[in-house]
């Protein structure tokens, strides 16, 4: 297990080298100018030039690449060309907001979609198995926003029940239920079918069968026995997805007026503030390698059967 | 009657002392405004819509309406636009302020007026030092200031700005707008050691309000400033402005009652207007942005001005407007806005063109089955325009393809210091904002700005020329008459289109607070009051 993790971990740190290296290259060869943007249009040429200087972008790309390496070694992020704020400290500032409304979204999306696929499987092929299919294919294809807009039009201005926009004071609060659910509900869907479609193929082997057999109740064999088995997909899934669900993250955080890294990344692109994009894409991609990275970590000590991936 | 019925009716009945008593104190309870957004320790709070997050909040590095927007109640000026519908100034934190001559102004400071921190009274050196620095630090909007020469100071209240030259948009833009803040010279030589830009951290503040807090991308938190004994006391114990960049995002937090002052989108006006949410004002402003399709007249294909006018003339500006700002706005005879000086009251070419003059220019022009490209920002609105636009001129059998770019791309195409690109464009739909005087609209369609600003590559010594003594000139009327015959030759040029000026509708909750804008509909919320 031990030589897996380490094995694992290096991947990981190779997979966010190449992340970094690859969006490090495709942002500046995307047309723009960052000085442009940021200085607006009464700066002069000089000034501009002077800006560019500042920021490094005067230096060849592998140079470029390198000091920014270098720096990334030190936990240096860089500084933020408008307001002159640390990267750092302005991705540590968004970043919570994000994390947990990614993390209440999974939460909504494994407290529906888990017992949905449980009860689909068992009641295989019933009228309700078969609502259950429509129903989660359905929330798959509508996108995270016009969930977001009607959640906004149905619960903050019809019903008035929860605030429409804003993050409210500290982290978890009713400002989190709207978006959060918008972004998990699609996820409902994935994870539905699969625990589904994972639940129908150990509820059909031999050690399921052996448990009816003995007599014992079927709420037993489904959560003592079959379910800790079937779910271990669905961890994989869920590591996967925190990458899909961070992109619902950025319509959601628009939608509802939201701090978090997803607004934040979409505004520095538009404006090639690079310190920024880069900041956000070390952060964001290292999280997802953690988060990769760990389920697969789960799934090789749940069996070890796994361990041999790599 | 029984004894029964009699206890009963005792028993709901009420006393006439105690009638009147209640009847008094409902009486009372409906002259308090019920509608002021108290917080639980009985503060008023102006919760209102900014279309961006802050990013600097130093007057003299100013950038962006929604950061001057905080900067107005944080900080004072000599003089501030009038409240109302007609572009005007009033006097702020100067008690007078003449033109002594056409390069000298002399202000005097009321006296008493204070920064917070500790950091004593506002005296003309302060004056001197927030209006010099922009220049001395070569800020990016030294444009502002044009030929600020230096500032004399006459005593601790009195000084005079001496320019190089006579510059009349001092008294539109500069003066009353964002490089017009004043702060303490102390404070920003204490904060920044050079006296150079201090962002989003102000040192001290001159204005009603101070910054009680800034959560990026969540809310800037404004308080009353108790040091504040200037002009005009603030009615709101507390602002809270909250970013919302998407139009609709903002109308949900106002009919959800999230915010109480919002800009809405042009889409919804109409639906606001029939059944608009409960409480509720709504207003139209003019807007002074302004909108249209530039053509590149040194790309080979455009380079005939058969061509260009052939284009002018194709394009139905009100069939653009009607379906892409829901025929909201109105038309727009140039880059002027009406309101402001030199604001003409046709353009030469009809908004309706006409399709045969059109196709009469490309015959002329053997122009015939031309294909061309136009360039626009990936929004729905600038994609729309583009997408009518190359309808229309299919019309006359050009060919057009419609180029979508982002912000970050779009915004440094015709720029030639990014590279080649500027020669492979063609049309573009453009936009750009405004301040309430002329020269910022003309500024940027000068020679100089060819490559820069300048994407259509328009050139007119006779309008560079016109620019630059309209600058100078202080008679409204020559300086207007100036303006018209500027846009006159850029319409002549073949190279724009004027479309529109846009509009700024805004809705209020009128239990609430009563809003109160510059004539271009953008807030001062300094002023507004509670109700």
């Amino acid at each position: 297990m031990w030589l897996y993790t380490a094995r694992r971990l290096i991947l990981a740190l190779v997979t966010l080298a190449l992340a970094v290296s690859l969006l490090h290259v495709m942002i500046r060869a995307v047309p723009g100018d960052p000085a442009a943007i940021m200085l607006g249009p009464r700066a002069t040429a000089e000034q501009r030039e002077e800006l560019r200087t500042r920021m490094g972008l005067d230096e060849p790309p592998w140079v470029q690449l390198g000091i920014y390496f270098s720096d990334l070694a030190q936990g240096d992020l860089g500084v933020d060309v408008k307001t002159g704020r640390e990267v750092s400290a302005i991705v540590s500032e968004q970043m919570p907001y994000t994390l947990v409304l990614i993390l209440t979204a999974i939460f909504w999306a494994a407290a529906i979609g888990i017992p949905l696929g449980c009860y689909s499987a068992v009641r295989r092929n019933t009228l309700i198995d078969r609502i259950t299919g429509v129903l989660s294919v359905s929330v798959i294809a509508v996108p995270s926003f016009v969930m977001a807009l009607y959640a906004l039009l149905i619960f903050a201005v019809a019903l008035d029940w929860l605030p429409a926009t804003g993050a409210g004071e500290g982290l978890f609060n009713k400002h989190l239920i709207l978006p959060s659910f918008a972004v998990g509900v699609s996820w409902v869907g994935y994870i539905a079918r699969v625990v589904r479609a994972s639940m129908l193929e150990v509820l059909g082997e031999t050690h399921v069968r052996m448990n009816r057999a003995f007599g014992l109740p079927e709420s037993r064999i489904v959560f003592r026995y079959a379910l800790p088995l079937a779910i271990l997909p669905t961890v994989t899934l869920i590591g996967v997805g925190m990458a899909y669900l961070l992109s619902a993250a950025v319509f959601a955080e628009i939608v509802f007026a939201r701090p978090g890294i997803g607004a934040l990344i979409v505004n520095a692109v538009g404006e090639r503030n690079y310190p920024i994009v880069m900041g956000c894409v070390v952060v964001t991609t290292g999280l997802f390698v953690i988060a990769t990275a760990l389920a697969d970590l789960i799934n090789a000590m749940l069996d070890p059967r796994a361990r041999e991936g790599i | 009657m029984t004894h029964q019925n009699k206890r009963n009716q005792h028993a709901t009945s009420i006393p006439r002392r105690r009638f009147l008593q209640g009847t008094a104190a409902g009486l009372f309870a409906t002259t308090i405004p019920i509608g002021v957004t108290w917080s639980a320790d009985g503060k008023k709070i102006l919760r209102a819509r900014g279309t961006a997050d802050l990013d600097k909040l130093d007057p003299g590095f100013y950038q962006n309406s929604y950061n001057v927007d905080v900067m107005n109640c944080i900080y004072s000026k000599l003089i501030r636009y009038k409240v109302g519908r007609e572009w005007d100034w009033e006097l702020q934190a100067a008690e007078s302020i003449e033109q002594v001559d056409p390069t000298h102004i002399r202000f005097k400071l009321r006296p008493g007026l204070m920064f917070t921190g500790g950091y004593g009274e506002m005296t003309a050196e302060d004056v001197k030092f927030s209006f010099e620095r922009v220049i001395d630090h070569d800020s990016p909007i030294k444009g502002d200031w044009g030929p600020l020469e230096r500032v004399d100071i006459e005593d601790k209240y009195t000084g005079v700005i001496v320019l190089k030259e006579p510059f009349e948009p001092l008294w539109n833009i500069t003066l009353p707008y964002g490089a017009g803040h004043i702060v303490s010279k102390k404070a920003v030589m204490e904060k920044t050691g050079n006296g150079g830009d201090f962002g989003m951290e102000p040192p001290c503040y001159s204005g009603p309000y101070f910054l009680a807090e800034w959560k990026p991308n969540q809310q800037t938190i404004l308080k009353r400033n108790p040091d504040y004994n200037g002009p005009d006391k603030p009615e709101f114990d507390e602002i809270r402005v909250i970013p919302m960049q998407d139009e609709k995002t903002a109308e949900i937090a106002y009919e959800s009652g999230d915010i109480d002052y919002a800009q809405i989108s042009l889409s919804s006006l109409d639906n606001y207007k029939n059944d608009p949410p409960k409480n509720t004002t709504i207003e139209e402003y003019p807007s002074l942005f302004y909108v249209w399709i530039g053509m590149n007249m040194d790309h080979p294909k455009l380079q005939d001005i058969n061509v260009r006018r052939a284009i002018q003339w194709a394009i139905n500006v009100p069939q653009i407007l009607e379906t892409v700002y829901f025929g909201q706005v109105d038309v727009a005879t140039g880059n002027i806005a009406p309101g402001l000086p030199g604001h003409r009251e046709a353009a030469t070419i009809p908004p309706e063109g006409d399709l045969d003059k059109a196709r009469e220019y490309l015959r002329e022009a053997g122009a015939e089955g031309l294909e061309l490209t136009i360039d626009t920002l990936n929004a729905s609105k600038w994609k729309s325009i583009a997408e009518i636009v190359q309808a229309q001129l299919g019309q006359i059998g050009i060919q057009l393809q419609v180029n979508v770019q982002d912000s970050g791309s779009f915004w440094t195409l015709g720029m030639e210091e990014e590279g080649d690109r500027w020669k492979d464009m063609q049309l573009i739909v453009n936009r750009f904002s405004m301040a309430p005087d002329p020269y910022y609209a003309t500024q940027w369609f000068t020679c100089e700005q060819v490559g820069v600003w300048n994407w259509e590559r328009f050139c007119s010594e006779r309008f560079d020329e016109l620019n630059q003594k309209a600058i100078q000139e202080n008679d409204p009327d020559k300086r207007a008459a100036m303006y018209r015959e500027m846009q006159d030759l850029m319409e002549e040029s073949g190279a724009y289109r004027f479309l529109t000026h846009e509009a700024t509708p805004i809705v209020y909750r009128h239990t609430t607070t009563e809003a109160t804008l510059r004539p271009d509909g953008q807030p001062l919320y300094r002023y507004f009051r509670s109700v």
